[in-house]
């Protein structure tokens, strides 16, 4: 019984922390598969803090040794970000160039080096831009308590 | 402990069945705060958001596949006109066209069930063309009403657009020489209902974000009523015989009354939610959107 119940709760939890984030709106989303997520250690190339879709672009070395130039788009856009204190030099000051990322994206259905990001840790294990998947670390302390965490995507 | 499990179990079903249930109708969390706070009828002037988040945000905190995002489920018959229309948009909303969850609502409208990758659709929003209405007011982030003694601004946050509606007592303007985007609005109260008719729309917007078409004929009367201090309920019904054969009435829409948002220095009005071809036509289409959805430049 217990252990049903954890199982359940635990599902649920996943469920809500995972769907909604998902819930697409510039309708950008339909073009990502979530249910096949992929998580790398990479180095950010270049960020942009834009409207409605900041982007993060990065390399990814494969087994191989060889670089692939990936990019991704955030779901909250910086209206959302500033609710949660991820302003915009804050934002950038966290991804300068060369900044060690691992990152976790819903990848691109069509095959691309491209994804929507569903989790993004920096080297000291802080999530950036509010970007937390599940079972990653609280949030940053700089971030301020009572707002509500910007979930969607434009 | 079981017992202390179950309730929590029950607390967090409770809650998610209850928060899906108010996203899905695009309800705003409720503030007993405000229940007995007095309110003028007639005062609409304020920010208003159909989002629950405290200040409104959250990209809608809707779901996507409740159609929150809609104007309304009950679609009435289309034209052959309108079928052409409709056919001929392709939405990046809804339920992924082909996809095994789209074929598992069959229940729903089509116009809910046919999403494309944005780079194989033709949303005009995606080029950062302007919304109009009923669409923008289906988004649920901010709208400031701004009341003048001949007029009301609605300000729309995202896409970071205005509209204005004439309560000078002009006569509606049914037949424009040169349609328009938002159309042209007047706006009367009819008892504690303030009702605006709007005319000679541009028939590139779309009524929601599924791509449901219109024309230049078509009339949109929305009518507002603010049923507490920190409500506003909305109701809308198109006509449009060339593309519907009967009226088109809105599922209800209902908005809180929120603070002005702020930015991370304090400064306190709606956000600059504009769409930038600068930043999102020549940036991220080319860059995110196209190749995500197998389009390269």
């Amino acid at each position: 019984m217990k252990s049903k119940i954890l199982t359940w709760m635990a599902w649920m939890a996943a469920i809500a922390v995972f769907c909604i984030p998902l819930v697409a709106h510039h309708g950008t989303g339909v073009s990502y598969d979530a249910s096949k997520p992929v998580t790398f250690k990479a180095v950010v190339t270049e960020f942009h803090y834009a409207n409605p879709h900041p982007q993060l672009f990065f390399d990814v070395t494969d087994e191989k040794g060889d670089v692939v130039h990936w990019s991704g788009e955030f779901y909250p856009n910086p209206s959302q970000l500033v609710q949660e204190g991820w302003g915009k030099k804050r934002s950038e000051a966290a991804l300068v160039p060369g900044t060690q990322i691992t990152i976790t994206l819903a990848p691109s259905r069509a095959g691309a080096p491209v994804g929507a990001i569903l989790k993004l840790i920096n080297d000291k294990g802080e999530a950036l831009l509010g970007v937390l998947g599940p079972g990653g670390p609280p949030p940053v302390p700089e971030q301020k308590s009572g707002e509500q965490k910007p979930a969607e995507q434009k | 402990m079981n017992i202390r499990l179950l309730t929590a179990g029950i607390s967090l079903a409770g809650t998610l069945v209850f928060t899906s249930g108010a996203l899905g109708q695009g309800g705003p969390a409720h503030n007993p705060a405000n229940d007995n706070k007095p309110y003028d009828k007639h005062d609409l002037k304020g920010v208003w958001s159909r989002n629950g988040s405290p200040l409104g945000y959250g990209g809608g905190g809707t779901c996507r596949d409740c159609g929150d995002r809609g104007y309304g489920v009950k679609v009435p018959e289309l034209t052959p006109l309108g079928q052409k229309m409709f056919d001929a948009n392709k939405p990046s909303y809804g339920r992924l066209l082909g996809s095994a969850d789209a074929a598992a609502h069959p229940e729903e409208h089509i116009g809910r069930r046919r999403a494309v990758p944005p780079a194989n659709g033709s949303d005009p929003y995606q080029y950062c063309n302007p919304q109009g209405i009923p669409r923008a007011l289906l988004y649920p982030d901010p709208v400031e009403f701004v009341v003048l003694p001949d007029r009301i601004y609605q300000m729309i946050e995202w896409g970071y657009a205005f509209r204005t509606i004439w309560t000078d007592g002009r006569a509606p303007l049914k037949d424009a020489d040169q349609p328009r985007w938002w159309g042209y609005s007047t706006g009367k109260w009819d008892g504690d209902t303030f009702v605006v008719d709007t005319y000679s729309f541009d028939e590139r917007t779309w009524v929601d974000f599924f791509g449901y078409p219109h024309s230049t004929d078509m009339h949109l009367q929305e009518r507002y009523k603010r049923t507490a201090y920190d409500v506003l309920e909305l109701s809308m019904t198109i006509e449009d015989p060339k593309v519907y054969k009967g009226p088109y009435v809105s599922d209800p829409k209902k908005f809180r009354l929120i603070d002005q948002p702020k930015t991370v220095d304090g400064w306190r009005s709606l956000m600059e939610d504009v769409c930038a071809p600068a930043d999102e036509v020549d940036q991220f289409d080319k860059r995110i959107r196209d190749p995500a959805g197998g389009v390269q430049h």
